[in-house]
């Protein structure tokens, strides 16, 4: 590079790639502001999680909260509430990686674009970086200006170490989505035509493979450090461990109910290709095969929750028999409500989490959808009724997360079982439990139902006019 | 031709106009096609080529004017038998997009038959003969992205074709193909044109492309500028 | 066209008289104007005058008496320097079609008007051109000869559109020049 390239790129910097940045996104299209609006609502909601765990952590001993039903008064059921909310960020997290594909290809290859046009590597990341980081700022900006009122309503002289909490969680949340809005770039900043022709990894990424296996390894040391001691009766480690080792076995098993989609989406695809007699059929096993992993992606949060939701309900059974029967030998510390109380809240939260992954399956389908729009449309001309192409698509949601669910569902009341058959004395068997799955398929189908309207409008003729 | 011999032409369309927005794709065009003949439709980038031939198909409906095809109104017709009627009797082909990227060749081919009601192995054998037909049968089992430009163009026309329709509607069919592959999508689609009878109607740019057709009307700005008829 | 060097390079495949030649000629070069007898018999009267040719003998197959020529050392040698020679680019082309659109603007005629006739008979003649090519059975060297002059239309006709496009800005400078 010569002197005058050199100075030149040196003043631009940061603040000409904010510029550059805001120009992109100004200049795009609707569906451009939709991933902004959405990583702005996602941000939000990762941040305002954080803080409560941040205010809730450092929090000692007795107090009196007004909310919470009692949970929050007390250091051992604060802990569970602390882990419930932990979980409930991975499903957020979810949302958030797919408001963050909406208008991808369009992004990918804008950025392309840029890096042919002269952009330096570090250019394109910081670019990326921004649009992203500046979206979740906003959010977690957001999230911080309605909590710390909230809170200081609540808690009229909180700990430092809260306010440090606050302000770190309101700063990490922009830094960990640019950090990801870089990272996910790698591709591209690697090889400016490569992703023109985008292809698509064969196979789950290396770090979800070497995240599954930690979590393997964890759940493991975990299970055996349940086994080895009695965990429920050591105070302080079986307060840590028992919710921990839920939580690491709620991740393996929707960990292994990916890599399952994955393969079962490849084999499926391959096999109704072969088999099938009607079109509908034909196309989304053709696209099942071609793009297997893109299936499991959408569907991971999916499965957690099934997961989760199945083995709450397992748990929540083997827990009210527990209470029930303290009730009766009078061995209770506190209410019933209380406990139910407790149950009833984390019901909430997976419900909460299960409407975020709704949402998210919900984006995913209709960012599939505008992303082929003029292929689509192009079938609708050449007469393939839209009825056809409305099946397919929920064809392609139906088929893989058939047999993912049903795993993620056998997999739940093992957990359910599990913690019934160590916590119990008597083995509750959770009837309740096959539902959940059964309505979480459902309505999966109803969240991928939600794009029809969008495929209507998609396969106007109109869209033809784009090359 | 159909012109001025007193038949009754297949294709007919009145005073079409149409408008995208604020732009004025089509002002009065009007134009016929007789049964078993070929048009070319040329004229420049924007003179409302692609917005005809949609209207004709029945893929749009024009803001003002008519379109009759064997005596029906296509432009008062519901968009359920407009659908039908693309499916059974009209065929398209587009400079990309027709071919479903993740189908093999065959069954893209075969994907119009099945979506009429014949079964996968009537429908994929139909489709093979047609594939030969237009010299891609050893890319039958290969996907759109496998293919070259003349042999996915040469698929599409296969697509186009395999239901029997009465017209070939094809936009910039060469658009994006060589001259050699060009020459050969053209070839092939005028010798099967003419062995089955079909009626074609070509938008084409190219000069060269257009005169594969037996006649040529030129679009300038939205409205028929002039025809030169083989005699 | 050089037609010596044409009938040259049929004579390279072995002897033969005129009336073959001729029929040859119009057989390998389908598009091109066809021979005319008197022309081929003058042509190999020249040859044979500048020793590129010579007269190998005479046959009657029954018919009427045939010369048959065939060709010498140096016709192959100038042969193959004409083969090899490269055609020089046509830098000057005569251009009839921008002479007549001018003069139609000088004398206050319709270039435009001219310019879609013209159009509409270099249409006509492609078509003619591109249904010799695609009829069943055309061998390939009727193709390549079909396609050169389609080529050179298309050429012509995409100036025309050009031009037609420009009439305006060029009636203007004609006229103030």
């Amino acid at each position: 590079m010569s002197d005058a390239a050199n100075t030149r790129a040196r003043t631009s910097g940061v603040g000409g790639d904010v510029r550059l940045a805001w120009l992109l996104t100004k200049g795009s299209d609707r569906r451009e502001w939709w991933r902004v609006g959405l990583t702005v609502v996602g941000a939000a909601g990762a941040a305002g999680l954080g803080l409560v765990i941040a205010v809730l952590v450092p929090m000692n001993g007795q107090h009196h909260i007004g909310v919470g039903g009692g949970l929050l008064d007390e250091q051992g059921t604060r802990g569970g509430v602390v882990v419930a909310l932990t979980l409930l960020l991975i499903p957020v997290f979810g949302f958030l990686g797919q408001c963050a594909r909406i208008g991808a290809v369009h992004r990918d290859r804008r950025l392309a674009a840029l890096r042919l046009a002269g952009a330096a590597p570090t250019q394109v990341r910081r670019i990326a970086a921004l649009e992203t980081g500046l979206a979740c700022l906003a959010g977690s900006a957001a999230a911080t200006a309605v909590s710390v009122p909230v809170l200081l309503g609540l808690w009229h002289d909180p700990d430092p170490l809260a306010w440090a909490g606050i302000v770190a969680v309101a700063l990490l949340v922009p830094a960990a989505g640019a950090a990801v809005g870089a990272l996910s770039l790698r591709r591209v900043v690697a090889s400016p035509l490569g992703v023109v022709r985008r292809t698509r990894p064969a196979g789950p990424g290396r770090l979800f493979l070497a995240a599954t296996v930690l979590l393997g390894v964890s759940a493991l040391f975990v299970t055996a450090a349940v086994f080895v001691g009695d965990p429920f009766s050591l105070p302080l480690f079986g307060l840590a461990v028992g919710p921990l080792a839920v939580f690491a076995l709620c991740l393996l098993v929707g960990a292994s109910a990916v890599l399952l989609t994955g393969w079962a989406s490849g084999r499926l695809g391959e096999v109704l290709a072969a088999r099938a007699r009607n079109a509908a059929v034909l196309i989304a096993a053709e696209r099942l095969r071609a793009d297997p992993w893109a299936a499991a992606r959408t569907h991971a949060a999916v499965l957690l929750v099934t997961v989760v939701g199945t083995g709450f309900v397992g748990v929540r059974e083997a827990f009210l028999a527990e209470v029930e029967t303290g009730r009766r030998e009078h061995t209770l510390g506190m209410s019933v409500s209380y406990y139910t109380n407790g149950l009833d809240l984390t019901a909430a939260a997976i419900g909460v989490a299960l409407a975020l992954v709704l949402a998210a399956l919900a984006v995913g389908t209709a960012e599939s959808v505008a992303t082929r729009r003029r292929g689509l449309a192009a079938q609708t001309a050449a007469g393939v009724p839209r009825a056809v192409l409305g099946r397919a698509l929920l064809l392609e949601t139906a088929l893989p997360l058939l047999p993912a669910v049903a795993v993620a569902g056998v997999g739940g009341m093992g957990i359910g079982l599990w913690y019934g058959s160590a916590t119990a004395h008597h083995l509750a068997v959770p009837y309740a439990a096959p539902l959940v799955p059964l309505a979480v398929y459902g309505c999966c189908l109803l969240a991928a139902a939600t794009s029809l309207p969008l495929l209507r409008r998609t396969l106007h003729p109109a869209e033809l006019r784009y090359a | 031709m159909n012109n001025g011999d007193g038949k009754v032409p297949l294709l007919a369309a009145r005073g079409l106009t149409k408008a995208h927005g604020r732009t004025e794709a089509l002002r009065g065009a009007s134009v016929e096609l007789g049964a078993g003949e070929m048009l070319a439709v040329t004229g420049a980038s924007g003179s409302g080529k692609s917005t005809l031939l949609h209207c004709l198909a029945g893929i749009v409906r024009p803001d003002a004017g008519s379109v009759t095809y064997a005596g029906e109104r296509l432009d008062r017709l519901p968009e359920r038998r407009l659908s039908e009627l693309r499916r059974s009797d009209f065929g398209v082909v587009f400079q990309f997009g027709q071919l479903i990227p993740e189908l093999t060749a065959l069954d893209n081919v075969a994907l119009p038959l099945m979506l009429a009601g014949t079964s996968r192995g009537d429908a994929r054998a139909r489709a093979g003969e047609w594939l030969e037909r237009f010299g891609v049968r050893g890319q039958g089992d290969l996907r759109p992205g496998e293919m070259s430009g003349g042999q996915a163009q040469r698929t599409a026309l296969a697509r186009a074709l395999v239901t029997g329709p009465r017209i070939v509607f094809a936009d910039e069919p060469t658009g994006a193909l060589d001259s050699l592959s060009s020459e050969q999508v053209m070839t092939s689609l005028t010798h099967t044109a003419r062995e089955t009878g079909t009626t074609v109607l070509l938008i084409t740019h190219d000069a060269q492309v257009a005169a594969y057709a037996d006649r040529e009307i030129r679009l300038t700005d939205g409205v028929v500028a002039g025809a030169g008829v083989t005699a | 066209m050089s037609t010596r060097h044409i009938l040259l390079g049929l004579l390279a495949a072995g002897p033969s008289h005129g009336y073959d030649l001729k029929r040859r000629h119009d057989e390998r070069f389908p598009q091109a104007r066809p021979l005319a007898y008197g022309q081929v018999y003058t042509t190999l009267q020249r040859l044979v005058r500048d020793g590129l040719a010579q007269i190998d003998g005479t046959e009657s197959d029954g018919g009427p008496e045939r010369t048959t020529y065939r060709s010498t050392e140096d016709g192959s040698r100038e042969l193959a320097r004409w083969a090899g020679e490269i055609a020089p680019p046509a830098p000057f082309v005569t251009n009839e079609i921008f002479a007549k659109v001018v003069v139609s603007i000088l004398s206050g005629g319709d270039a435009a008007a001219y310019l879609r006739a013209q159009r509409d008979a270099h249409m006509e003649r492609m078509r003619q051109l591109t249904a010799v090519k695609t009829a069943k059975g055309a061998d390939l060297a009727t193709v390549l000869s079909a396609d050169y002059a389609l080529n050179h239309l298309d050429a012509d006709l995409r100036w025309m559109t050009t031009t037609a496009a420009r009439l305006t800005t060029l009636t203007a400078e004609v006229d103030s020049a």
